[in-house]
């Protein structure tokens, strides 16, 4: 029975029409995988050398010890965003002559089989033996990498229920928050010294079982809750996506000014608030935000004069970031109502331009969040507006020409994280626009004149994109028009 | 008011559709009937330009359905979920088309009180998303919005099916309804030959493509039918 149920997952990953769709997508992904996790064991590889480099003179074990809670707490947080629910299939299997709790522990199990299970083992795993096998013996440094390994897979099943409970639920998004305002706040703000509090657990594992003995039992309770959990909520019902309609319902009276295309605009912001993708790419925008507190203040890249170049890159991201992403995918958020577009009198047009309202007004709310820049200095106000202007007014435009190239279909109920669902070569290939598009204009004024003569270039070519709007956007509209009947069908999946 | 020219859809080698000619004039309630795989809604979907044609044209009131889109106003169509906004709230759904066929609120309340019957209290004014509607009220909201904004022309596939038997004689009524106050042209394909004899003066059955009897004699309709169907 259990192997006959792991045949079926398999078939289903093997014949899903993404899997023979995207092959290509799938090789990269894999790729990718391989690779981040050669970091890992890279870095865990190079501990050693890089603690005798930043601390010469510090026990490295308790330097290490000290600093596992806050991996802890950063794995919880890429768990919370790239874990994947497995209660996707249970529709078609529920009402089989199977027990549930076969069902649930085939699911589980099988969540367990992925490669956020190792990264704990591999971050620590050489460590151990380099250093800690030396100084506490094998048993040691087996009982330690253990113990870290029980309390990574105590948070794996912890998320299991935690992400099934509260995603998607304002209190899900407090906890998150609450988890990153404790790393950065004990360590940054020095309000307390979280490390501190956790180390002796860790210490103590090297020389005594008892850690670990007590990491087991937790792991194995934190399974039985999940599972428990998963049981008792196994009903269609129950673990299908309540939404609070209350909180989704909110309409911008303020596109309603702009006719058919604000209406479209609105109702494209109903779409992205009401599908769990969408969302995710919006909660990302702001997140996004924060991306300049890695570059602007970092001294690598303060110039004598003038700014680095590198922060036009920043600036397109920070105000652009939701109309790369989201724009990347342009058709594909509307694959299964494309006919509707298609057949209203002016539709194609307005959709495309009332998404374009929507780029234009997330990208003027990310631009106005990012004004407390000026913080690190007032030319990071000037690198935003000019890199908002280029945004709306010529960036916009190339995404979407991209992103019109082949668009698949693709499932909004599904997360955003690592899912690669309507993503194709255009896709990848939206990158290049992205990085060289704004230099091209910037460099050639930077270097002749100063790098504010870039920036004013690249604003005033912005500007004049905002005034050929119309006729900008037309050519967009006109290519969807002229491939209608290949959209409409492949959107049908009838290729 | 529907002219089809020397129409013809095929896929490669196979020929789907091949319909030399056929008229369809103003006010006039068309059947159109065949088994699975005859053409129906491929017919549905080249006459709403959202499939390509082989060879032949469309043409709505002398436009040619695949060069302009003025005829799109006067259209209204329900084939398939495709045609839904899934995601709204089926009142948030006719408010967007209000506002995308220029009505006012009066004209939108007036035109949902022609439905209130029909929708049996089971689709306005509830805080459910069309997607999570039962299949009958899904097709429910997508009729109501076909016939929305005054059309001369209405298709609808299979349009009794999912609907339980009230609901199918209640729709029956409002078709004749339409037809007698504002001469709405209807197509209707469907498989209940009964429905569609009783609200059809003219129905067209196809077979692999081609138009193989076309019908406009009420009292022999069902009977021809019949033979056909029975093999």
């Amino acid at each position: 029975m259990f192997f006959t149920l792991i045949r079926l997952e398999f078939l289903k990953s093997v014949r899903s029409t993404s899997f023979a769709k995207s092959l290509l997508t799938n090789i990269f992904m894999g790729f990718l995988i391989l690779l981040l996790l050669s970091y890992v064991v890279g870095l865990g590889l190079l501990l050693q050398v890089i603690l005798d480099k930043v601390a010469p003179d510090q026990d490295h074990i308790a330097l290490v010890n000290s600093f596992l809670i806050y991996f802890f707490l950063t794995e919880f947080l890429y768990r919370y965003f790239i874990q994947k629910l497995p209660v996707v299939e249970l529709e078609s299997l529920l009402h089989l002559p199977i027990g549930k709790s076969r069902i649930i522990q085939l699911l589980l199990t099988r969540s367990f089989i992925s490669p956020l299970s190792i990264i704990a083992i591999l971050l620590v795993g050489p460590f151990a033996i380099q250093v800690v096998a030396e100084t506490y013996g094998a048993m040691g440094a087996l009982m330690w990498v253990s113990t870290i390994a029980l309390t990574s897979w105590t948070l794996h099943w912890f998320m299991l229920w935690f992400k099934q409970r509260f995603e998607d639920s304002l209190i899900g998004l407090a906890v998150i928050f609450l988890v990153l305002v404790l790393g950065a706040g004990s360590s940054y703000m020095g309000w307390f010294n979280l490390g501190e509090i956790m180390k002796p657990v860790f210490d103590y594992a090297m020389v005594s079982p008892l850690p670990w003995i007590g990491m087991l039992a937790v792991m194995i309770l934190s399974y039985f809750l999940c599972y428990r959990f998963y049981v008792s909520n196994a009903y269609l019902e129950d673990l299908s996506e309540e939404e609070d309609v209350r909180f989704v319902n909110q309409s911008i009276g303020f596109f309603s000014r702009f006719g058919m295309a604000g209406e479209l605009a609105n109702v494209e912001w109903k779409l992205i608030i009401r599908h769990k993708k969408s969302r995710t790419f919006l909660i990302m925008t702001a997140f996004f935000l924060l991306y300049g507190m890695i570059f602007y203040d970092n001294p690598a890249y303060t110039t004598e004069d003038g700014f680095s170049a590198l922060f036009i890159f920043v600036g397109v991201f920070i105000t652009g970031i939701f109309m790369i992403q989201y724009g990347q995918l342009f058709l594909s958020w509307n694959s299964s109502n494309f006919d509707f577009y298609l057949n209203q009198k002016g539709g194609i047009e307005a959709l495309v331009r009332g998404k374009y309202l929507l780029f234009l007004a997330i990208s003027l709310i990310c631009f106005l969040a990012s004004v407390p820049y000026v913080y690190f200095g007032w030319h990071f106000l000037l690198i935003h507006l000019a890199t908002f202007l280029f945004n709306v007014g010529i960036l916009i435009h190339l995404i979407t020409y991209l992103a019109l190239w082949k668009p698949k279909p693709m499932d909004l109920n599904n997360g955003a994280m690592f899912n690669y669902e309507g993503i194709g070569a255009a896709q990848f290939l939206i990158v290049i626009p992205m990085m060289v598009g704004p230099y091209l204009i910037f460099l050639p004024f930077s270097l002749l004149f100063n790098d504010y003569a870039g920036l004013l270039a690249l604003g005033v070519t912005g500007v004049l994109g905002l005034i050929g709007f119309k006729r900008l956007s037309k050519i967009n509209i006109d290519r969807i028009l002229a491939n209608r009947y290949e959209i409409s069908s492949s959107f049908r999946q009838e290729l | 008011m529907i002219q089809i020219s020397q129409l013809k859809k095929q896929y490669k080698e196979a020929v789907v559709l091949d319909v030399p000619a056929l008229e369809i004039s103003r006010g006039e309630c068309f059947g159109l009937v065949g088994n699975n795989g005859a053409g129906k809604t491929t017919l549905f979907r080249i006459i709403l330009d959202l499939v390509r044609a082989s060879a032949g044209s469309v043409t709505i009131n002398g436009e040619d359905v695949s060069k302009s889109e003025e005829w799109k106003a006067r259209t209204g169509a329900y084939l398939d979920e495709h045609m839904l906004l899934a995601y709204l709230t089926a009142d948030e759904y006719f408010e967007t088309l209000r506002v995308i066929y220029g009505l006012s609120a009066e004209d939108l309340r007036l035109h949902l009180d022609k439905f209130t019957e029909f929708f049996n209290d089971e689709v306005l004014g509830k805080k459910k998303y069309i997607r999570d509607l039962s299949k009958g009220n899904l097709k429910k909201v997508g009729i109501a919005a076909a016939l929305m904004g005054d059309p001369e022309a209405v298709l609808l596939d299979e349009p009794f099916e999912n609907l339980d038997p009230s609901s199918q004689i209640r729709l029956k009524k409002l078709i004749l309804r339409e037809k007698e106050n504002s001469r709405v042209t209807f197509l209707i394909s469907s498989h209940d030959l009964n429905h569609v004899t009783e609200i059809c003066e003219r129905i067209v059955l196809l077979e692999k493509g081609k138009v193989i009897r076309d019908l406009r004699e009420r009292s022999e309709m069902m009977a021809e039918l019949e033979a056909y169907f029975t093999g």
